[in-house]
């Protein structure tokens, strides 16, 4: 039992960090209709910024924290106006090449600079977790958990409950009409890849201390990400956050249980199964109000 | 002065024609309805006033100032609100919210879009208990009552209304004709409809048009008045002379 406590403190820690890259998949796909590819190299970036301002430029944590997040909003500008808008009266197709050939820029510049060997980020706190009953939890995955639930309220706050989040909506949901209504569809799309940057990012910088700062580490968040935002039902806010705990959980307990070596298995397994039997994903039905 | 001046607009999609040089005019004040059949350029001429389709030349002049080749979200800052074919309500949002959205070419704050959207239920006192209601929920009338209601958040000199009788109940279209016989008192409207009977109710003047052309305007009894054009167009009985 207290091992089950413990894997599943675990699993929702690394399964909010798949929530947090699967929701910046989602909220750019419903703004554009287009899967960027490039969601999980926004968190390889902005884990690769921390450790220049925070290792190599030894400024504290905090501030190293802030600035990696403002270069991630100005990423998220220049992915906008270098992949999305030149491109945005095109088929879906051209756009999803352009987010690929967007990644592939971003891993190999990074690697240019950095060398294919993995850096190592020190997490936030200095205290390395606290024991509460018979679970021990690890101070950096209650940083990922309490961040995450942070956001999941930030998010539902701000597109229920604000005009902004409301034009966002309607944008994602019809632009020509948007756009006769008098919103500014160009802005909505930015403010979109911004946000979904920032979020990419923070997931990055929050699941760095844990994993190493890989060139790798981006496409392996991202194909996680998407499993749970498939699983979840594509396009879908809710889903892609229990898509992303779910996925997180199922293969941490998978390799307790069943196999270390096979963990990554486990969410492809899960990926396949949901393709087979549930195509439209656990919450894939509420998808079918956007057509 | 007349508020909106077409002069031979040209509309291409592709290699169609689909405006081959129209021509009209709408003064202020005025109820101005556009009838044709299906395919004869009425949406499209409403698509080239608010921006959505580029006209390939022509010019259309609102308040004496050119705005051809604008772009919608500039062009409904200026006081022109299209409220398009099928109503295009946002199926996620509510009722309300839909609404709210309509006020986007203006500057004002959440609380005062929130109050005049209410005060647009007196107008509309028929989707008033679903203002709560998803988009995606409501019937066509509704959403047909919610759309022309949006559309004048926009406090525009000018609304366009496409087609807003198609696919609703008669007792509804008789409703929705009240009502913009009521949004006439203060606004200026281009109304296209294919039911002629219903559309020169309403209105002041009327054009016909035809493969992309104006084959006639008139006063509402004038047109009537036109043996052929009653018949083609305006459902009577006389026989059409070639």
């Amino acid at each position: 039992m207290d091992l089950v406590l413990q894997l599943l403190f675990t699993g929702i820690g690394i399964g909010a960090v798949y929530a947090l890259v699967a929701l910046g998949f989602v909220l750019i796909f419903r703004a554009t209709n287009v899967v960027n590819f490039a969601q999980g190299e926004f968190s390889m970036v902005a884990a690769y910024l921390m450790v220049v301002f925070s290792v190599d430029l030894g400024w504290p944590y905090w501030l190293s924290f802030l600035l990696s997040l403002a270069g991630m909003a100005l990423l998220g500008v220049i992915f906008n106006l270098g992949v999305y808008y030149p491109l945005r009266h095109r088929s879906f197709l051209p756009v999803i090449i352009a987010t690929i050939g967007a990644s592939i820029l971003m891993a190999n510049s990074v690697l240019a600079i950095y060398g294919p060997q993995p850096q190592v980020l020190q997490g936030w706190f200095d205290t390395p977790g606290i024991q509460l009953g018979p679970v021990y939890l690890d101070s950096q995955y209650l940083l990922i958990i309490a961040v995450t639930i942070a956001l999941v309220i930030f998010n539902y706050w701000f597109f229920e409950h604000t005009m902004l989040g409301k034009k966002l909506q309607a944008t994602s949901q019809d632009k020509e009409m948007a756009s006769l209504l008098g919103i500014s569809v160009s802005t909505m799309i930015m403010l979109t890849f911004i946000y979904s940057a920032v979020l990419g990012g923070l997931a990055g910088i929050l699941v760095a201390p844990v994993l190493f700062v890989s060139i790798q580490m981006g496409s392996t968040i991202a194909l996680k990400a998407f499993a749970a935002t498939i699983i979840g039902g594509f396009g879908d806010v809710t889903g892609a956050i229990i898509g992303g705990l779910a996925l997180g959980v199922i293969e941490t307990f998978g390799a307790a249980y069943i196999s270390v070596p096979y963990k990554d298995g486990f969410a492809f397994l899960v990926l396949i199964l949901f393709l087979v039997f549930r195509p439209q994903g656990i919450f894939g039905e509420r998808v079918a109000e956007k057509a | 002065m007349a508020l909106l001046d077409i002069r031979d607009l040209v509309v291409r999609y592709g290699e169609i024609e689909a405006l081959r040089g129209v021509s009209l005019t709408v003064d202020p004040g005025q109820v101005v309805t556009l009838l044709g059949a299906n395919g004869a350029g009425k949406s499209t001429t409403l698509r080239a006033i608010s921006g959505l389709t580029k006209p390939a030349s022509g010019e259309i002049l609102f308040d004496g100032k050119p705005i051809a080749g604008l772009g919608p979200e500039t062009i409904v800052r200026l006081g022109i609100s299209h409220v398009p074919e099928g109503r295009r309500i946002f199926p996620g949002l509510t009722v309300k919210e839909n609404i709210m959205l309509g006020g986007s070419n203006r500057r004002a704050a959440p609380s005062e879009l929130s109050r005049e959207a209410d005060a647009m239920f007196d107008l509309f006192p028929d989707i008033r208990k679903f203002s709560g209601a998803l988009g995606w929920t409501l019937s066509g009338g509704q959403l047909q009552m919610v759309a022309v209601a949006r559309g004048l958040m926009a406090k525009p000199r000018l609304l366009l209304l496409d087609e807003p009788s198609l696919g609703l109940a008669p007792v509804i279209v008789q409703a929705l004709f009240k009502i913009i016989a009521e949004i006439r008192r203060t606004t200026t409207v281009l109304l296209v409809e294919q039911n002629a009977r219903m559309g020169l109710s309403v209105a002041d003047y009327g054009y016909v048009l035809e493969t992309g052309r104006i084959v006639l305007g008139g006063k509402p009894d004038e047109l009537w008045g036109n043996e052929a054009i009653a018949a083609a167009y305006l459902g009577g009985h006389a026989k059409i002379s070639a």
